[in-house]
C-alpha cells in the first residue's frame, strides 16, 4: 500500500470505532420491537419500522421538521446575507472590528441566547412593549410557540451563516460589477447577474450548515417551543429518554441522519451545477 | 488443624495490600435517586445521618433526572450494575421488575411496620416517599386560591398556564383528573372525556414544556396556574416567600408512589440492605418528612402534626383521593401521550 493511503489509517480506525460503529449499532437497535416500560424486544423485526411508516404522526413530524429547516434556512439567509456584504465591501480597518461583530455571539450557548429570547419575546418584553406603544391591544404571542423557535434559531444560526457567506464572496470582484455597470446595467441587475451568481458557492454552503444544524437543534425548540413544537430531535430525546423507546429513538436517528444525507447529496449536485 | 505452608504465607503477603480495599468497598453503596432540591434535601434528612450512624458506610448520592433515567442506566449496566439502591416512580420500578433489575428485599425486618401502600403487586422493594397531586398558584394573582381543576378552563386565566406534558406522569395525571373532575368515569375504560376537554383549554395554556419546571415558572411570574407534586410546591412555597401556594381541589387528588429498590447483582448488598433499613426505617421517615413533607411510608414515624397537615396524609386528603393503579397506567402510558400529541400539543 503507498505511504498517503497508510496515513489515513488512523483517522479511519478512530472513526470506526467511535462513528461508525455506534452508528450500525444504532440502526441495529432500530430493527428491534419497543417492549412495554421501556423494554427491547429480540430482533431483528421490521415491526418498529412498519409503525413509523403508518403512523402520520411520524411522518408528518419528518415532513414538518424539513419544512421548519428549510424555512429557517431561508430567513437566515434573508438576514445574514446583506450583512455578509456590508461587512464584505467595508473599508478594511472596519471590517475586522464588524466581523468579531457579528460572529461573537457564537462566543454565547444557544442555551443562553435561547433564555434571552424568551425575556425578549415574552409578555412583558421588549417586543412586546414596542407593539403596544405602536398601538397594538395585544400584542401575538411570540414564546412557547412556532414563532419564537424560528425567530431563535434565525438569530442562532445567523453567524454561522455570514461566516460561509464571507468565505463565499472571495471570488467577487469590483471590477466585474463597474464593467456591468458602465455596460448600462442597473444596481439591481448587477447584483442578480454578477453579485449573487458569484456568491452561490457561499451561500450553499452558508444554506446547508443552517438547515442540518435546524433539524438536529434540540435546546431551541424545547425550551422555547413550550411543547408545541415537536422536531425531529426533541421527539427522539423523548422518545429515547422519557418514553424509553428505544427502538423507536433508534429509528428516528436513522431517519434524522437520512435527511443529512439527502442534504448533501443536494448540495454536492447543487454545487456541481453552480460551478460549472 | 492450620497449617501453615508456604503457599498461604506467599498468599496472604501478595493479598495484604488488597484487603483493606476490600474492606472499604465493603462499606459503600451507591444510590440513584431525583437531583435538585430532592438530593438537597434527602442528603441532610436521610443520607447524613446514617453514614453518622454507620461510620463505616459511605453513601455514593448518584443524582438521577427522571426515573426514566434511573431505568436506562439499570438496563444499560445490566451485566456489572454500578448502582446497589434505586428510587424511582412505581411504575418505572414495575418496568425494572418485570427485566429482572431489581432483587426481592421483602425479607427485611423493617417491612413489617410499612403502611399497606407501601407494597404493590409486582414490584419488588417498597414504596420510600407518598407524594400528592396538586394545583400551584401565585397567591398575589389569583385569589381567592383555587378550589376546584376546573379552574384551569376559566378564561381569566388566558396564557397564564403551565403544564408539563405526557409522558411526564405530571401530564398523565392531569388527564386523569379533568376526567374525573369533568365526569368522565372510569380512566381505565376512558379518558376520552378528559382529553376532550383539555383540547379544549389547549390555547390558553402558556406552555407544555415549563422548563426548567412549573414551580420556577410561577414563582418568576411567568404563570398563574400550574401543576406538580406537594412536596416540591410545600418547600418553594416556603423558600420564595409566598409566590407560589399549593391547593388540593375539591375533586380530590392522587398518590405518586416512589419505590426503594435493591439492585439485583449489586455489588454491595450489605451496606445497601442496611441503608434501605434506615432509610424505610420510623427515625428517616420522620426526619424527611418533617423537612420536605412527602407522607411517611412507615406506621411507627412520630410526625409533628404540623409537618403532617402539609403531607398528603392528613384524614380527609386520604379520603379523597383518586385510586390509580400505577400498572394499569403504565399500560395505557404510551396512548395518552400519542392522544396528547395529535389533538392538544399541536392545537393552536
Amino acid at each position: 500500500m503507498r505511504l498517503p493511503a497508510l496515513l489515513l489509517g488512523p483517522a479511519l480506525l478512530v472513526n470506526l470505532a467511535i462513528f461508525i460503529a455506534p452508528m450500525a449499532n444504532l440502526a441495529a437497535l432500530s430493527f428491534h420491537e419497543a417492549r412495554p416500560s421501556g423494554g427491547v424486544g429480540p430482533g431483528p423485526t421490521l415491526a418498529t419500522w412498519a409503525s413509523i411508516a403508518e403512523d402520520e404522526y411520524y411522518i408528518e413530524l419528518v415532513t414538518g421538521s424539513i419544512g421548519v429547516a428549510l424555512g429557517v434556512t431561508v430567513l437566515t439567509l434573508l438576514a445574514g446575507y446583506p450583512l455578509a456584504l456590508f461587512i464584505h465591501r467595508a473599508a478594511p480597518r472596519w471590517r475586522n472590528l464588524l466581523m468579531v461583530a457579528c460572529i461573537s455571539p457564537l462566543l454565547v450557548s444557544a442555551v443562553v441566547r435561547t433564555y434571552g429570547w424568551m425575556v425578549i419575546l415574552g409578555d412583558t418584553g421588549l417586543v412586546a412593549a414596542v407593539l403596544r406603544f405602536l398601538g397594538m391591544a395585544k400584542p401575538p404571542r411570540m414564546v412557547f410557540n412556532l414563532t419564537g423557535v424560528v425567530i431563535a434559531l434565525v438569530e442562532i444560526l445567523m453567524p454561522t451563516m455570514i461566516l460561509c457567506l464571507l468565505a463565499g464572496f472571495g471570488r467577487l470582484n469590483a471590477s466585474l460589477e463597474e464593467a456591468a455597470a458602465s455596460l448600462g446595467a442597473p444596481r439591481w441587475r448587477v447584483f442578480m447577474r454578477v453579485v449573487l451568481p458569484l456568491s452561490l458557492p457561499g451561500v450553499l454552503l452558508g444554506c446547508l450548515l443552517a438547515f442540518v444544524l435546524t433539524v438536529s437543534s434540540f435546546i431551541t425548540p424545547k425550551l422555547l417551543g413550550g411543547g408545541r413544537v415537536i422536531l425531529l430531535a426533541t421527539e427522539i430525546y423523548d422518545q429515547a429518554i422519557v418514553t424509553l423507546n428505544w427502538p423507536v429513538a433508534a429509528a428516528l436517528s436513522v431517519l434524522s441522519l437520512a435527511v443529512f444525507g439527502l442534504a448533501l447529496l443536494l448540495y454536492g449536485r447543487l454545487l456541481r451545477m453552480v460551478e460549472a | 488443624m492450620f497449617r501453615l505452608s508456604r503457599r498461604t504465607v506467599l498468599g496472604s503477603a501478595l493479598a495484604a495490600p488488597f484487603v483493606h480495599r476490600v474492606r472499604a468497598a465493603e462499606g459503600m453503596l451507591t444510590l440513584a435517586a431525583y437531583s435538585g432540591i430532592f438530593e438537597d434535601n434527602y442528603r441532610a434528612a436521610v443520607v447524613e445521618p446514617f453514614m453518622k450512624a454507620n461510620p463505616g458506610i459511605k453513601v455514593v448520592y448518584y443524582p438521577a433526572g427522571s426515573s426514566a433515567q434511573t431505568l436506562g442506566l439499570l438496563r444499560a449496566q445490566k451485566a456489572a450494575p454500578q448502582l446497589d439502591v434505586v428510587l424511582f416512580d412505581v411504575s418505572v420500578a414495575k418496568g425494572a421488575t418485570d427485566d429482572g433489575l431489581l432483587e426481592d428485599i421483602s425479607d427485611l425486618a423493617v417491612m413489617k411496620d410499612l403502611l399497606p401502600m407501601a407494597f404493590t403487586k409486582g414490584v419488588a422493594g417498597a414504596a420510600g416517599t407518598f407524594d400528592n397531586y396538586v394545583m400551584l398558584y401565585a397567591p398575589d394573582k389569583v385569589s381567592p386560591a383555587p378550589t376546584s381543576w376546573k379552574d384551569f378552563w376559566n378564561p381569566k386565566f388566558k396564557d397564564r398556564i403551565a403544564i408539563t406534558a405526557p409522558p411526564d406522569i405530571v401530564g398523565i395525571s392531569f388527564t386523569l383528573m379533568a376526567n374525573k373532575a369533568w365526569g368522565g368515569g372510569d380512566y381505565r375504560k376512558s379518558v376520552e372525556t378528559g382529553l376532550a376537554k383539555i383540547a379544549e383549554m389547549a390555547p390558553n395554556v402558556l406552555s407544555w414544556a415549563p422548563a426548567p419546571d412549573p414551580y420556577t415558572f410561577i414563582i418568576q411570574g411567568q404563570a398563574d396556574l400550574a401543576v406538580g407534586w406537594n412536596a416540591r410546591g410545600q418547600i418553594y412555597s416556603a423558600s420564595s416567600g409566598g409566590k407560589l401556594a399549593v391547593a388540593i381541589p375539591t375533586e380530590g387528588s392522587l398518590f405518586q408512589i416512589n419505590n426503594m429498590c435493591l439492585v439485583k447483582g449489586a455489588k454491595n448488598p450489605g451496606p445497601a440492605k442496611r441503608f434501605i433499613e434506615y432509610a424505610l426505617g420510623a427515625e428517616a421517615q420522620k426526619a424527611f418528612t418533617e423537612r420536605m413533607f412527602y407522607a411517611p411510608v412507615n406506621t411507627k414515624a412520630q410526625i409533628s402534626a404540623e409537618a403532617l397537615a402539609r403531607t398528603a396524609a392528613t384524614p380527609e386528603r386520604m379520603a379523597n383521593m383518586l385510586d390509580i393503579d400505577w400498572l394499569e397506567i403504565a399500560r395505557i402510558r404510551d396512548g395518552m401521550a400519542e392522544q396528547w400529541r395529535r389533538r392538544i400539543l399541536t392545537k393552536r
